[in-house]
Protein backbone atom coordinates (compact mmCIF):
# COMPACT_ATOMS: atom_id res chain seq x y z
CA UNK A 1 0.00 0.00 0.00
CA UNK A 2 1.38 3.19 -1.04
CA UNK A 3 1.52 6.17 0.94
CA UNK A 4 -0.50 8.81 1.57
CA UNK A 5 1.36 12.26 1.72
CA UNK A 6 -1.06 14.66 4.16
CA UNK A 7 0.90 18.52 5.34
CA UNK A 8 0.35 18.90 8.75
CA UNK A 9 0.71 21.84 11.25
CA UNK A 10 1.30 21.67 15.08
CA UNK A 11 -1.30 22.51 17.11
CA UNK A 12 -0.62 25.18 19.86
CA UNK A 13 -4.31 26.13 21.60
CA UNK A 14 -5.87 23.09 23.01
CA UNK A 15 -9.57 22.35 24.57
CA UNK A 16 -12.63 22.36 22.96
CA UNK A 17 -12.65 25.96 21.61
CA UNK A 18 -9.68 25.79 19.98
CA UNK A 19 -10.67 22.54 18.57
CA UNK A 20 -13.93 23.90 17.44
CA UNK A 21 -12.27 27.08 15.86
CA UNK A 22 -10.12 24.11 13.72
CA UNK A 23 -13.08 22.47 12.62
CA UNK A 24 -14.53 25.93 11.20
CA UNK A 25 -11.27 26.25 9.38
CA UNK A 26 -11.76 22.94 7.58
CA UNK A 27 -9.06 21.28 9.70
CA UNK A 28 -8.95 18.26 12.04
CA UNK A 29 -7.31 18.03 15.07
CA UNK A 30 -5.48 15.18 15.55
CA UNK A 31 -2.71 13.34 17.94
CA UNK A 32 0.25 11.14 17.14
CA UNK A 33 1.81 8.25 19.75
CA UNK A 34 3.80 5.25 19.67
CA UNK A 35 7.35 4.20 20.03
CA UNK A 36 7.19 5.43 23.83
CA UNK A 37 8.02 9.52 22.25
CA UNK A 38 6.15 12.18 23.41
CA UNK A 39 2.45 12.70 22.16
CA UNK A 40 2.51 15.11 19.22
CA UNK A 41 -0.80 17.64 18.85
CA UNK A 42 -1.05 18.05 14.90
CA UNK A 43 -4.09 19.34 12.59
CA UNK A 44 -5.03 18.00 9.36
CA UNK A 45 -6.50 19.42 6.17
CA UNK A 46 -10.49 17.82 6.72
CA UNK A 47 -10.71 17.14 2.92
CA UNK A 48 -8.04 15.06 2.58
CA UNK A 49 -7.89 13.30 6.06
CA UNK A 50 -11.61 12.38 4.53
CA UNK A 51 -10.15 10.73 1.42
CA UNK A 52 -7.36 9.23 2.95
CA UNK A 53 -9.08 7.22 5.18
CA UNK A 54 -11.74 6.26 2.65
CA UNK A 55 -9.44 2.92 2.22
CA UNK A 56 -9.24 1.23 5.58
CA UNK A 57 -5.55 1.10 7.22
CA UNK A 58 -4.09 3.87 4.75
CA UNK A 59 -0.45 4.43 5.40
CA UNK A 60 -0.16 8.39 6.11
CA UNK A 61 2.86 10.31 5.36
CA UNK A 62 2.65 13.79 7.60
CA UNK A 63 4.71 16.09 6.30
CA UNK A 64 5.58 18.38 9.09
CA UNK A 65 8.25 21.31 9.25
CA UNK A 66 10.90 18.98 10.45
CA UNK A 67 10.55 16.36 8.17
CA UNK A 68 8.22 13.29 7.70
CA UNK A 69 6.39 11.09 9.89
CA UNK A 70 4.91 7.85 8.77
CA UNK A 71 1.19 6.67 10.88
CA UNK A 72 -1.29 4.70 10.53
CA UNK A 73 -4.98 5.49 11.83
CA UNK A 74 -5.86 3.88 15.22
CA UNK A 75 -9.07 5.56 16.01
CA UNK A 76 -11.45 7.76 14.61
CA UNK A 77 -14.28 9.76 16.36
CA UNK A 78 -17.22 11.13 13.16
CA UNK A 79 -20.04 12.74 14.04
CA UNK A 80 -23.18 10.06 13.93
CA UNK A 81 -25.30 12.07 11.77
CA UNK A 82 -23.22 14.36 9.47
CA UNK A 83 -20.32 11.52 9.58
CA UNK A 84 -17.93 14.25 9.50
CA UNK A 85 -14.28 13.61 11.12
CA UNK A 86 -13.89 15.09 14.52
CA UNK A 87 -10.75 14.09 15.99
CA UNK A 88 -8.66 10.76 14.78
CA UNK A 89 -5.81 9.26 16.66
CA UNK A 90 -2.85 8.05 14.59
CA UNK A 91 -0.01 5.81 15.99
CA UNK A 92 3.58 6.75 14.72
CA UNK A 93 5.27 3.48 12.40
CA UNK A 94 8.61 2.74 10.66
CA UNK A 95 9.19 1.80 7.36
CA UNK A 96 9.81 -2.10 7.44
CA UNK A 97 7.86 -2.28 11.11
CA UNK A 98 5.78 -5.01 11.97
CA UNK A 99 2.17 -3.85 12.83
CA UNK A 100 -0.90 -5.37 14.58
CA UNK A 101 -3.91 -4.40 12.50
CA UNK A 102 -7.23 -5.19 11.29
CA UNK A 103 -8.14 -6.28 7.79
CA UNK A 104 -11.54 -6.55 5.82
CA UNK A 105 -12.32 -9.49 4.68
CA UNK A 106 -14.44 -9.19 1.48
CA UNK A 107 -16.08 -12.59 -0.66
CA UNK A 108 -16.85 -13.15 -3.84
CA UNK A 109 -19.04 -16.06 -5.54
CA UNK A 110 -22.41 -17.04 -4.62
CA UNK A 111 -23.83 -19.01 -1.79
CA UNK A 112 -25.95 -22.16 -2.43
CA UNK A 113 -29.65 -20.92 -3.43
CA UNK A 114 -31.57 -21.32 0.08
CA UNK A 115 -29.14 -19.65 2.09
CA UNK A 116 -28.55 -16.46 4.07
CA UNK A 117 -24.82 -15.73 4.18
CA UNK A 118 -23.94 -13.97 7.56
CA UNK A 119 -21.07 -11.73 8.30
CA UNK A 120 -20.23 -12.92 12.14
CA UNK A 121 -16.78 -10.72 11.75
CA UNK A 122 -15.98 -8.44 9.17
CA UNK A 123 -12.65 -8.21 9.78
CA UNK A 124 -9.81 -10.57 11.09
CA UNK A 125 -6.61 -9.19 13.33
CA UNK A 126 -2.90 -9.64 11.12
CA UNK A 127 0.45 -8.97 11.88
CA UNK A 128 1.93 -7.38 8.73
CA UNK A 129 4.88 -4.36 7.44
CA UNK A 130 3.20 -1.38 8.10
CA UNK A 131 4.51 -0.30 4.51
CA UNK A 132 2.82 -3.77 2.80
CA UNK A 133 -0.57 -3.93 4.65
CA UNK A 134 -3.31 -5.27 2.68
CA UNK A 135 -6.47 -3.44 1.96
CA UNK A 136 -8.28 -6.46 1.97
CA UNK A 137 -8.56 -10.02 2.26
CA UNK A 138 -10.38 -11.99 -0.15
CA UNK A 139 -12.38 -15.02 0.99
CA UNK A 140 -14.41 -17.27 -2.11
CA UNK A 141 -17.69 -18.45 -0.64
CA UNK A 142 -19.41 -19.92 -4.52
CA UNK A 143 -21.52 -22.62 -3.65
CA UNK A 144 -21.53 -22.75 0.45
CA UNK A 145 -24.33 -24.63 1.86
CA UNK A 146 -26.81 -24.12 4.24
CA UNK A 147 -25.14 -24.56 7.89
CA UNK A 148 -21.13 -24.29 6.41
CA UNK A 149 -19.06 -21.51 8.17
CA UNK A 150 -15.67 -19.55 6.93
CA UNK A 151 -13.10 -19.91 9.38
CA UNK A 152 -10.01 -17.44 10.12
CA UNK A 153 -7.65 -20.23 9.62
CA UNK A 154 -9.33 -20.81 5.99
CA UNK A 155 -8.42 -17.43 4.86
CA UNK A 156 -5.34 -17.49 2.35
CA UNK A 157 -3.32 -14.33 3.38
CA UNK A 158 -0.43 -12.78 1.11
CA UNK A 159 3.41 -13.60 2.13
CA UNK A 160 4.45 -11.56 5.30
CA UNK A 161 0.90 -11.75 6.47
CA UNK A 162 0.67 -13.69 9.95
CA UNK A 163 -2.59 -14.53 11.39
CA UNK A 164 -3.30 -12.96 14.55
CA UNK A 165 -6.83 -13.84 15.17
CA UNK A 166 -7.99 -17.36 16.32
CA UNK A 167 -7.94 -19.84 13.63
CA UNK A 168 -11.41 -20.80 15.04
CA UNK A 169 -12.92 -17.42 14.66
CA UNK A 170 -16.10 -17.50 12.70
CA UNK A 171 -15.81 -14.74 9.90
CA UNK A 172 -18.74 -15.84 7.63
CA UNK A 173 -21.90 -18.07 8.30
CA UNK A 174 -24.43 -19.58 6.29
CA UNK A 175 -28.38 -19.52 7.90
CA UNK A 176 -31.40 -21.28 6.01
CA UNK A 177 -32.86 -18.55 4.67
CA UNK A 178 -36.86 -18.00 6.15
CA UNK A 179 -39.46 -19.72 4.62
CA UNK A 180 -42.91 -17.79 4.40
CA UNK A 181 -44.71 -20.29 6.67
CA UNK A 182 -42.10 -20.11 8.98
CA UNK A 183 -42.50 -16.83 8.80
CA UNK A 184 -46.53 -16.67 9.18
CA UNK A 185 -45.58 -19.14 12.43
CA UNK A 186 -43.11 -16.40 13.29
CA UNK A 187 -45.91 -13.53 13.02
CA UNK A 188 -48.54 -16.10 15.24
CA UNK A 189 -45.93 -16.35 17.90
CA UNK A 190 -45.10 -13.16 18.29
CA UNK A 191 -49.04 -11.88 18.20
CA UNK A 192 -49.62 -15.00 21.05
CA UNK A 193 -46.28 -13.36 23.06
CA UNK A 194 -47.70 -9.97 23.06
CA UNK A 195 -51.15 -10.64 23.75
CA UNK A 196 -50.01 -12.81 26.70
CA UNK A 197 -47.59 -9.57 27.93
CA UNK A 198 -50.13 -7.09 27.20
CA UNK A 199 -52.60 -9.39 29.67
CA UNK A 200 -49.69 -9.62 32.34
CA UNK A 201 -48.75 -5.94 32.12
CA UNK A 202 -52.17 -5.23 32.65
CA UNK A 203 -52.63 -8.20 35.98
CA UNK A 204 -49.55 -6.48 37.43
CA UNK A 205 -50.93 -2.51 36.47
CA UNK A 206 -54.40 -3.51 38.61
CA UNK A 207 -52.33 -5.40 41.43
CA UNK A 208 -50.06 -2.29 41.70
CA UNK A 209 -53.28 0.09 42.11
CA UNK A 210 -54.28 -2.42 44.34
CA UNK A 211 -51.72 -1.77 46.15
CA UNK A 212 -51.59 1.58 45.86
CA UNK A 213 -55.03 1.97 47.18
CA UNK A 214 -54.56 -0.27 50.53
CA UNK B 1 -45.20 -5.88 20.48
CA UNK B 2 -42.45 -5.83 22.41
CA UNK B 3 -43.44 -5.06 25.94
CA UNK B 4 -41.31 -5.25 28.86
CA UNK B 5 -42.04 -8.49 30.80
CA UNK B 6 -41.36 -6.62 34.36
CA UNK B 7 -40.38 -3.16 35.29
CA UNK B 8 -39.22 -1.85 38.81
CA UNK B 9 -41.19 1.32 38.40
CA UNK B 10 -44.92 1.47 36.33
CA UNK B 11 -44.58 5.30 35.72
CA UNK B 12 -41.20 7.44 34.73
CA UNK B 13 -40.63 11.21 33.78
CA UNK B 14 -40.27 12.04 29.99
CA UNK B 15 -36.65 10.59 28.55
CA UNK B 16 -34.30 13.59 27.68
CA UNK B 17 -34.76 14.16 23.83
CA UNK B 18 -31.14 15.82 24.05
CA UNK B 19 -28.03 15.37 22.22
CA UNK B 20 -27.09 12.68 20.00
CA UNK B 21 -26.68 8.59 20.04
CA UNK B 22 -23.78 7.19 21.95
CA UNK B 23 -23.63 3.89 20.09
CA UNK B 24 -25.37 1.78 17.47
CA UNK B 25 -24.48 4.43 15.13
CA UNK B 26 -23.64 2.13 12.41
CA UNK B 27 -24.83 -1.19 10.50
CA UNK B 28 -23.59 -4.07 12.98
CA UNK B 29 -25.55 -6.92 11.91
CA UNK B 30 -26.54 -6.35 8.81
CA UNK B 31 -25.95 -5.02 5.43
CA UNK B 32 -28.69 -1.93 5.30
CA UNK B 33 -30.03 -0.20 7.82
CA UNK B 34 -32.57 2.73 9.08
CA UNK B 35 -30.88 5.81 10.81
CA UNK B 36 -32.58 8.26 12.57
CA UNK B 37 -31.76 11.82 11.78
CA UNK B 38 -33.74 13.63 14.83
CA UNK B 39 -34.63 12.54 18.01
CA UNK B 40 -38.23 11.02 19.11
CA UNK B 41 -40.12 8.61 20.62
CA UNK B 42 -40.68 5.42 19.16
CA UNK B 43 -43.51 3.61 20.25
CA UNK B 44 -43.67 0.09 20.12
CA UNK B 45 -46.72 0.07 17.77
CA UNK B 46 -44.50 2.12 15.57
CA UNK B 47 -42.00 -0.43 15.61
CA UNK B 48 -44.17 -3.31 15.13
CA UNK B 49 -45.87 -1.90 12.31
CA UNK B 50 -42.28 -0.89 10.78
CA UNK B 51 -41.04 -4.73 11.23
CA UNK B 52 -44.50 -5.83 9.04
CA UNK B 53 -43.74 -2.98 6.59
CA UNK B 54 -39.93 -4.55 5.89
CA UNK B 55 -41.09 -8.26 6.43
CA UNK B 56 -44.05 -8.38 3.77
CA UNK B 57 -42.16 -6.27 1.32
CA UNK B 58 -39.00 -8.22 0.84
CA UNK B 59 -42.05 -11.71 1.46
CA UNK B 60 -39.30 -14.17 2.03
CA UNK B 61 -35.46 -14.78 2.39
CA UNK B 62 -33.85 -11.80 4.02
CA UNK B 63 -32.94 -11.46 8.42
CA UNK B 64 -34.23 -8.26 9.90
CA UNK B 65 -32.83 -6.88 13.20
CA UNK B 66 -34.45 -4.50 15.54
CA UNK B 67 -31.73 -2.24 17.43
CA UNK B 68 -34.45 -0.57 19.73
CA UNK B 69 -36.52 -1.53 22.63
CA UNK B 70 -39.41 0.27 23.97
CA UNK B 71 -38.64 -0.27 27.55
CA UNK B 72 -39.84 3.35 29.10
CA UNK B 73 -43.80 3.80 29.66
CA UNK B 74 -45.30 7.57 28.68
CA UNK B 75 -48.29 8.09 30.93
CA UNK B 76 -51.84 10.01 29.86
CA UNK B 77 -53.96 11.47 31.98
CA UNK B 78 -57.76 10.72 30.71
CA UNK B 79 -59.79 13.27 28.61
CA UNK B 80 -62.14 15.89 29.99
CA UNK B 81 -60.01 15.09 33.86
CA UNK B 82 -59.17 18.36 36.22
CA UNK B 83 -55.48 18.81 36.92
CA UNK B 84 -53.85 17.48 40.31
CA UNK B 85 -54.91 13.55 42.10
CA UNK B 86 -51.31 12.32 40.92
CA UNK B 87 -49.65 11.42 38.01
CA UNK B 88 -51.80 9.82 34.69
CA UNK B 89 -52.03 5.80 33.61
CA UNK B 90 -49.28 4.35 31.64
CA UNK B 91 -50.53 4.77 27.97
CA UNK B 92 -47.61 4.03 25.53
CA UNK B 93 -44.17 1.86 26.02
CA UNK B 94 -41.46 3.81 23.82
CA UNK B 95 -37.82 3.70 22.66
CA UNK B 96 -36.00 6.82 22.71
CA UNK B 97 -34.27 7.33 19.72
CA UNK B 98 -31.61 9.88 19.64
CA UNK B 99 -29.86 11.28 15.94
CA UNK B 100 -27.56 9.24 14.55
CA UNK B 101 -29.26 5.81 16.21
CA UNK B 102 -29.09 2.85 13.74
CA UNK B 103 -33.22 0.99 14.53
CA UNK B 104 -33.63 -1.18 11.95
CA UNK B 105 -30.90 -3.53 9.59
CA UNK B 106 -31.85 -6.00 6.78
CA UNK B 107 -29.29 -8.45 5.30
CA UNK B 108 -30.15 -11.09 2.63
CA UNK B 109 -31.78 -9.06 0.22
CA UNK B 110 -30.83 -7.30 -3.48
CA UNK B 111 -30.00 -3.47 -2.42
CA UNK B 112 -33.22 -1.77 -4.61
CA UNK B 113 -35.45 -4.49 -2.63
CA UNK B 114 -33.88 -3.40 1.24
CA UNK B 115 -34.06 0.28 -0.41
CA UNK B 116 -37.88 -0.14 -1.35
CA UNK B 117 -38.55 -2.24 2.18
CA UNK B 118 -36.87 0.06 4.30
CA UNK B 119 -38.46 3.00 2.49
CA UNK B 120 -42.09 1.44 3.72
CA UNK B 121 -41.03 1.20 6.99
CA UNK B 122 -39.99 4.67 7.26
CA UNK B 123 -43.16 5.81 6.47
CA UNK B 124 -43.82 4.11 9.70
CA UNK B 125 -41.82 6.08 11.95
CA UNK B 126 -42.80 9.61 13.60
CA UNK B 127 -39.34 10.70 12.64
CA UNK B 128 -36.73 11.70 9.40
CA UNK B 129 -34.87 8.80 8.73
CA UNK B 130 -32.35 8.16 6.17
CA UNK B 131 -31.34 4.70 4.41
CA UNK B 132 -27.90 3.49 5.42
CA UNK B 133 -25.25 1.00 4.21
CA UNK B 134 -22.94 -1.46 6.08
CA UNK B 135 -19.08 0.04 5.78
CA UNK B 136 -16.93 -3.06 6.72
CA UNK B 137 -13.74 -1.78 8.18
CA UNK B 138 -14.48 2.16 8.51
CA UNK B 139 -12.79 2.94 11.76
Amino acid sequence: MSEIAIAAERRTEFGKGAARRLRRAKLVPVVVYGHGEATQHLALPAHELMLALKQSNALLSLQLDDGAQLVLPKSVQRDPVRHTIEHVDLVAVRSGEKVTVEVVVTTEGKIAPGGLLEHVHDTITVEAEATKIPSELVVTIEGLEVGSSVHAGDVALPSGVVLLAEPELVLLHVLAAQSAEAEADEAADLAVAAAASEASAATSAATAEVEESD
Amino acid sequence: MLIPRRVKHRKQHHPSRRGVAKGGTKVTFGEFGIQAMEPGYITNRQIEAARIAITRAIKRGGKVWINIYPDRPLTKKPAETRMGSGKGSPEWWIANVKPGRVMFELSGVSEPLAREAMQRAQHKLPIKTRFVKREAGEL
